[in-house]
């Protein structure tokens, strides 16, 4: 659904550094890399943030959608 | 007993602890674990939710949130003085989040959660606590207390807190034939060849694997791997709630009030 807040298996805090990953895995940079470079060294914890898919970006466009047809209904 | 930092920052201790033995490392590091208390998030009064998570789960991803930890100046709720199913400033911290989106969508921050102390905060004000699209609403009260790892584990103040034997790694020269497969096998990267002959670059990493012996063509194995008996490498990474070396002295002060209740305790039953 979003970024868990800590890793299943050991407890550390991960969702901190989702976005700064998204943004840079978008620019093209090895994942490998920028986890390092996050301090993210376990496989535990490195696989939380590896496999996350935001799917609660998914169900908001819905919501966006809603909003939008309310907003021209009222426009006329 | 010789202590000695091996690696420290705000949230990693790396120790060595020489003439030292198992019971007394696995209690401390099952008290640190379950004994230690930190801060979090127990109990959050939802006024208003009308984003697209449910009021269970954003209670506990603020639950899960890590917050900096003063335990001097809180009590933990059940010897607490007041004895309130409701807590007191002493025992209690509350913290309110007000968030609206009135243009798109956005996302909520554990930055957002305001504290009636302003030293009981989130230890990290990015985590993204759930996304908002636009009109929608949140408007809650949450109510922090110190609590063990034992009974939650978003009260455990660490995330690792583990120990390992001291390596001991012996290269015996005169029958290694230098053929370095021993230092490809090595997951840890603990050996390398230098002018051609195998050599120890980082015994601490090394996590006695054995890989290395049973890599080595020779019979009997050119490398010998073992333990000193009496010495650890001990790693402590917290959540952020408290530093590293207090919560290690929190677990060894535990430990001695544990002992001391139950030398008292004999004391009453044998008598
Ligand atoms: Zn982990
Ligand atoms: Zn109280």
């Amino acid at each position: 659904m979003i970024i868990p807040v800590r890793c299943f298996t050991c407890g550390k805090l991960i969702g901190d550094r989702w976005e700064e990953f998204a943004r840079r895995i978008r620019t093209g940079e090895n994942a490998s890399d920028i986890l390092d470079s996050l301090g993210i060294k376990r496989y535990c914890c490195r696989r939380m943030i590896l496999s996350n898919v935001e799917i609660i970006d998914e169900i908001l466009r819905f919501y966006e959608e809603a909003e939008k047809r309310r907003e021209a209904r009222n426009m006329y | 007993m010789k202590i000695e930092v091996l690696e420290k920052d705000e949230t990693n201790l790396r120790l060595s602890i020489k003439e030292a033995d198992v019971p007394l490392m696995n209690a401390l590091r099952r008290i640190a674990l379950a004994e230690v208390p930190s801060m979090a998030i127990d109990e959050v009064v939802m006024i208003e939710n009308s984003s697209i998570l449910q009021d269970e789960m954003i209670a506990h991803r603020l639950g899960l949130t890590p917050l900096k930890t003063d335990l001097d100046g809180y009590n933990l709720p059940e010897e607490c003085k007041c004895q309130s199913e409701f807590g007191c400033s002493l025992c209690r911290v509350t913290l309110t989040m007000d968030a609206d989106s009135t243009e798109g969508t956005r996302t909520v921050y554990s930055g957002e959660l305001v504290s009636e102390n302003p030293q009981i905060i989130p230890v990290s004000d990015k985590v993204p606590l759930l996304k908002l699209a636009k009109g929608q609403k949140l408007k809650l009260e949450a109510y922090a207390r110190l609590g063990k790892g034992k009974n939650h584990a978003k009260w455990q103040p660490v995330s690792v807190c583990a120990y390992k034997y001291f390596p001991k790694i012996e290269l015996l020269s005169e029958q290694c034939k230098d053929c370095a497969k021993c230092v490809d096998i090595c997951p840890k990267k603990v050996l390398a060849m230098k002018e051609n002959k195998v050599e120890v670059r980082d015994l601490l990493a090394c996590n006695l694997c054995m890989d290395c012996v049973d890599a080595c063509p020779q019979k009997p194995s050119a490398i010998k791997v073992e333990w000193e008996k009496d010495a650890f490498i001990m790693n402590i990474e917290s959540s952020g709630a408290l530093p590293p070396e207090r919560i290690i002295q929190e677990a060894t002060k535990i430990l001695d009030k544990q002992l001391k209740e139950f030398e008292e305790q004999l004391k009453v039953g044998v008598k």
